[in-house]
């Protein structure tokens, strides 16, 4: 286990470097940088100031030496500092992650709420209209555009309570930004609960078609019993898996959520950042992600082995 | 319940004695949501291959009399602000959703299955620099990538494709290589080398082959992520730019402005984008079950 | 309803025999007793690239920070039309010409105070032109207006509280380029970095916190050097780039007011719809679409074919089908009634290419294009160049759409919007559809800046030496009406050079609910009218 460990953690460390490099060549990709972006709004080029914005900014530095710098500068705790609005970049970054946190746990708990639960059903009654209705419905939800899905949803409260989940100013308690927070967190949720309605399903069917549940039902334990203790103890460790998943499929929900719901959140940054062409918050922001990303999937890896005695680790 | 199993085992043990036909109706109600997307998909396909007969109008062609039209005789789906015929852009926004469809899924398989058996095949540093590559694609969330590179490649139909279908490889790639590895060690695998047969063939004939199953589960699944993806990249303004009747784009469009005073605008794009997507998953579903043998047993 | 166009409400005032001049007059009623307290607040579409107006090219950064700063001389802020004669005193209490109109001299107010507390003096006013001329030494990062001044040689300083701009030559509109929400009087002590992030002025409102993507605070500033304004405690935007949901936000009640001059024409009608009783001003932006074609590319060189072009736009489809009518037709200057400077309608008709019969100009197109050898089987193929915006690509669909009618096949290729300007500045396109922008009602910017052969901006590379000294003479001239004359003459010129060819001047709305009072629309510039320190809530 221990080796595992220190192997894991090495590879971690070089899925973050390799990303680090794959994030960095490919904004330089991009055409157009910010100083590019700040003249458009002058609907001119001056190429003098130009230049000496991009010195001022380091960006006429050969790109091994600027790559150098963010990552020497990443290792010592220094984020840098946003191209557009000149304050540190960890000032910028740091009050969004929480925003986002607290949507994606709340999206989390609602898609497993929901797709759990559904998928046990669905798998217990399969093919019987229960399970067709279960699986159009979820169907249904992975198939509308995530953006349209929000609107509806904002065009529904203001139509018919006159007020609108949007977030204007922080809110005055936890509680309220909860509750502010749960119409966004159900529309993602919604939607990402399918794909977990989904494995629970089908790993459910797997798990009643093993031989002990079919003894179990032999012996005469009641279906119920059955199908909801023994066989959903061994259906839920895929299930866990694809929370890991989830992890990088949220975040790509959360964009446009949190573009449509106006949620001040890390990831609504990150595409604004993009069209700024502001590197060293994309860099960084994206790099908080990849780190978010491995580990949940790590302590995934990791919560497999404690809930499944059979895999064993080798180095 | 019970039964209901049971029942279905036997009609499965006797599939393979009945006529085409029989074979037809019976995949039709083994898989009633199955056959339902296959409907969905083979009116999505006719309506991109057909698009210039059945439009009755051309989609780009603009119209300042009659703008606004509400769907009717003239225009079954109504006019856009343009005057531009709705039926026409969304039978023409076929071709460009299976075109973005069909065009990243194949483009990220392809590349997805060489890497993956490579990957699998071969082993050693190329396996180690392949898993590492899959490993650092797959930390990266699909829409932010898909972003990225919409940006890093400019706004057209070819770039948009190219966006959508290079976070799909490492997917591709992973599952490809597990199957490949498995399918290394087994007898056939091994006779064939022992008469001599060359690795690039013992790959193509042997291991390809028996890769497709998980393969097309994928590509079937991945058809409507694609379709949604351009959606969502339309809405953050880096989709498929005009004069192509992208339905993101027009369903995102209009979203903003004709919601109320010209809901068809935004109905008829959004139930075509649903519509299909929900086809395609519903096909997805269905062959993931026939070809999967570990999901049989409805 | 409250609901009507700056433009039907001139035309039933025309009807009932009133001047135009007094149809612009304030529409607030002068009987209520503004009340004090409260916060306006607005949504805002973007998150501008800094506080700092000098540096910036938008209104985006105007709208939340004009409040901050005072000017020497400012449009009068309840008048919707800016004018040489709507220019009141700021923070110069007056103002004088010299006898050869070379020497503008200001008497500069007493006893103002900066926001951190140290007194105004007239050294800000000269570091503040020191710096957009490019002679200070903590320069600007961008300094887009530059070329602004490029007819003022030196500003002096005569004690405390005086100041003097030295011509080149005269240069009556100086006036008016200062009156601009773009002309900010900069405090010397603060460096323009600080000014990008926590801008420090003299104006009816203090900066308290900008929230890149999120939200911008102003608040009171008590110690006002005009006694008893603004009433309100303060005004916030809410940062929300998202079209539907900023509107909805408006219409859900979350917000006082839109960001100025954000209601498209077909988001009016719904706005109007659902809030019923929502005051909705439909203003020009003052902003023109127009057809730019590279007259260096082969086959655009040849003057007959761009002449072509030129008649084959159907002015009236786009604005029908863009604007549901709305929008004006005119040429290079914004057109009257709101516009100062533009073509009147019956001079606009003798204009080439203005005929409203459209099959005409298309069938005399049509034969110029034979003539050159194309015809029904023999088409030009070409691509056309636009930014990848709405507003750039919607109308472009239109014009591929009508050449098509002089055997002209348009391809559409869309330009990342960062790439935009850079490429039409590099001249690397043939024919491209674009968006120009005036920041005031002034021929002397619009002209100098599209058309002068030397300018950065000219992007269709016209270029007329004999129109160029026309451009002098209009800017020398001091008798208003005679300057507008020139103008006239000028502006058909260049629509007739095909220089340019302006489709239409848009129009879109700023909306805000009853109990907004004493906001007023600017009518043609969408830059003068953020001041706010007459704003007051009726709550």
């Amino acid at each position: 286990m221990g080796a595992y460990l220190v192997r894991r953690s090495f590879l971690m460390i070089l899925t973050l470097f390799g990303i680090s490099v794959i994030i960095f060549v490919l904004l330089r990709l991009v055409p157009g940088n910010i100083v590019d972006i700040l003249f458009d709004a002058a609907g001119m080029v001056n190429p003098r100031e130009k230049l000496k914005i991009e010195r001022e900014l380091g960006l006429d530095r050969p790109l091994p030496v600027q790559y150098l710098t963010w990552i020497s500068g990443l290792a010592q705790g220094d984020f840098g500092y946003s191209y557009v609005s000149e304050k540190p970049a960890l000032e910028e970054i740091g009050p969004r992650i929480p925003v986002t946190a607290k949507l994606a746990v709340l999206a989390l708990v609602v898609s497993v709420l929901l797709g759990v639960p559904l998928g046990v059903v669905s798998a217990v009654r399969q093919n019987t209209p229960t399970d067709y209705v279960l699986r159009v419905l979820s169907l249904s939800g992975l198939s509308i555009p995530a953006f349209w899905l929000g609107l509806l949803i904002l065009m529904a409260c203001v139509a018919w309570f006159g007020a609108i989940p949007i977030y204007t100013e922080p809110p005055a308690s936890l509680w309220d930004e909860l509750l502010l927070l749960s119409v966004p967190a159900a529309a993602v949720g919604f939607r990402s609960s399918a794909l977990i309605m989904r494995l629970t399903r089908s790993s459910m069917l797997e798990v009643l078609r093993q031989d002990y549940i079919r003894t179990a039902r032999a012996k005469g334990a009641a279906p119920r019993s059955v199908n909801y203790e023994h066989a959903f103890a061994n259906a839920i460790l895929p299930v866990v898996t694809v929370i890991g998943i989830e992890a990088a499929f949220l975040i790509g929900g959360l964009i446009v959520t949190e573009t449509v719901f106006n949620i001040p959140g890390v990831a609504r940054y990150l595409v604004e950042s993009i069209r700024w062409r502001d590197y060293p918050i994309v860099q960084n922001l994206v790099m908080l992600i990849a780190v978010v990303v491995v580990v949940v999937n790590f302590a995934v890896d990791l919560l497999y082995v404690v809930l499944d005695p059979r895999i064993k680790y080798s180095g | 319940m019970h039964g209901a199993d049971y029942e279905a085992e036997l009609t499965r043990a006797g599939a393979g004695i009945r006529g085409a036909g029989g074979h037809f109706r019976h995949l039709v109600r083994r898989y009633p949501l199955g056959a339902a997307g296959a409907v969905i998909v083979t009116l999505l396909v006719f309506a991109a291959i057909f698009a210039d007969v059945i439009a009755g109008f051309d989609p780009t062609s603009t119209d300042a009399t009659r703008t606004l039209a509400r769907p009717g005789a003239a225009h079954l789906l109504g006019t856009d602000f343009m005057g531009r015929d709705l039926f026409a852009r969304i039978v023409h926004g076929a071709r460009i959703s299976l075109a973005v469809g069909i065009g990243s899924t194949a483009l990220g398989c392809f590349f997805g299955v060489v890497i993956g058996l490579a990957s699998g095949y071969l082993g050693g540093w190329v396996d180690l620099l392949v898993q590492r590559l899959i490993d650092i694609l797959q930390a990266l969330p699909l829409l932010v990538l898909a972003l990225v590179m919409a940006a890093a490649l400019g706004p057209s139909l070819e770039n948009t494709i190219v966006a959508i279908a290079i976070p799909l490889i490492p997917s591709v790639a992973r599952v490809i290589r597990s199957n490949t590895l498995t399918l290394r060690e087994l007898p056939f695998v091994e006779s064939a080398k022992t008469v001599g047969m060359s690795e690039l063939r013992i790959v193509l004939r042997h291991i390809l082959p028996n890769t497709m199953a998980p393969l097309i589960v994928l590509a079937t699944a991945q058809l409507g992520a694609a379709i949604l993806t351009e959606a969502s990249l339309s809405f953050l303004g880096l989709g498929i730019p005009e004069p192509h009747p992208s339905w993101g784009r027009m369903l995102s469009e209009s979203a903003a402005e004709y919601v109320r005073t010209a809901p068809w605008l935004v109905l008829f794009p959004g139930l075509a984008i649903s519509l299909a997507v929900f086809g395609t998953n519903l096909l997805g579903d269905a062959v993931r079950d026939m070809l999967d043998p570990r999901q049989r047993g409805g | 309803m409250h609901i009507q166009s700056q433009r039907s409400a001139l035309a039933g005032l025309a009807l009932a025999g009133l001047a135009a001049a007094g149809a612009l007059a304030p529409t607030a009623a002068a009987a209520e007793e503004p009340k004090r307290g409260g916060v306006l607040k607005f949504y805002h579409r973007d998150s501008p690239a800094s506080a700092s107006i000098h540096e910036e090219s938008t209104y985006s950064t105007n709208a939340p920070f004009m409040a901050i700063f005072n000017n020497l001389v400012m449009y009068k802020q309840d008048e919707p039309q800016n004018t040489l004669d709507s220019i009141v005193p700021d923070l110069a209490t007056n103002w004088a010409w010299s006898d050869d109109k070379t020497r503008l001299t200001f008497k500069l107010r007493e006893g103002v105070k900066w926001h951190d507390g140290k007194p105004f003096t007239a050294k800000d006013v000269k570091c503040t032109w020191d710096m957009l001329q490019g002679k200070a030494k903590d320069s600007f990062r961008k300094n887009p207006r530059e070329a602004w001044y490029g007819n003022v040689k030196e500003v002096a300083v005569k004690g405390d509280f005086e100041v003097a701009f030295q011509l080149s030559r005269p240069q009556p509109a100086l006036l008016a380029l200062l009156a601009s929400g773009y002309t900010p009087v900069y405090p010397c002590h603060v460096s323009t970095r600080d000014m990008r992030v926590k801008p420090v002025g003299t104006g009816p409102f203090k900066f308290v916190e900008f929230k890149a993507n999120e939200s911008i605070k102003l608040v009171r500033n008590p110690d006002y050097w005009k006694k008893g304004r603004p009433y309100l405690d303060g005004v916030e935007f809410t940062i929300i780039p998202n079209r539907s949901t900023r509107v909805l936000g408006f219409i859900a009640g979350r917000f006082d007011i839109t960001f100025p001059i954000d209601i498209t024409v077909p988001v009016l009608k719904d706005v109007q719809a659902q809030v019923p009783n929502a005051i909705c001003k439909l203003v020009p932006m003052n902003v023109s679409t127009n057809l730019i074609v590279n007259r260096e590319v082969a086959p655009f060189d040849n003057a007959d074919i761009r002449r072509a072009m030129a008649l084959a736009i159907d002015r009236k489809a786009f604005v029908d089908i863009l604007s549901e009518g709305k929008n004006d037709v005119g040429g290079a200057m914004l057109p009257p009634p709101e516009g100062v400077w533009g073509m009147p309608p019956e001079y606009l008709r003798t204009v080439a290419g203005y005929s409203p019969d459209v099959g005409k100009s298309r069938a005399e197109a049509r034969a110029i294009m034979e003539k050159l050898g194309y015809g029904p089987d023999k088409r030009l193929k070409v691509k056309v160049s636009t930014r990848n915006i709405d507003i750039y690509r919607d109308p472009a669909v239109i014009l591929i759409d009508q050449l098509k009618t002089i055997y002209i096949d348009g391809e559409l290729e869309v330009i990342e919007t960062s790439n935009w300007h850079a490429k039409v500045s590099r001249k690397d396109y043939s024919v491209g559809l674009n968006l120009t922008g005036s920041a005031v009602d002034d021929p002397d910017q619009n002209f100098y800046e599209n058309y002068a052969c030397s300018s950065e901006r000219n992007f269709t590379q016209y270029c007329n030496k004999e129109l160029e000294t026309l451009f002098d003479k209009q800017s020398m001239e001091t008798d208003q009406k005679k300057r507008k004359e020139m103008v006239w003459e000028i502006d058909k010129k260049l629509q007739e050079d095909v220089a340019r060819p302006i489709i239409f001047h848009g129009r879109q709305a700023t909306c805000w609910h009853p109990y907004v009072k004493g906001y007023t629309a600017m009518v043609n510039s969408s830059y003068n009218g953020y001041r706010f320190e007459d704003v007051w809530l009726d709550k």
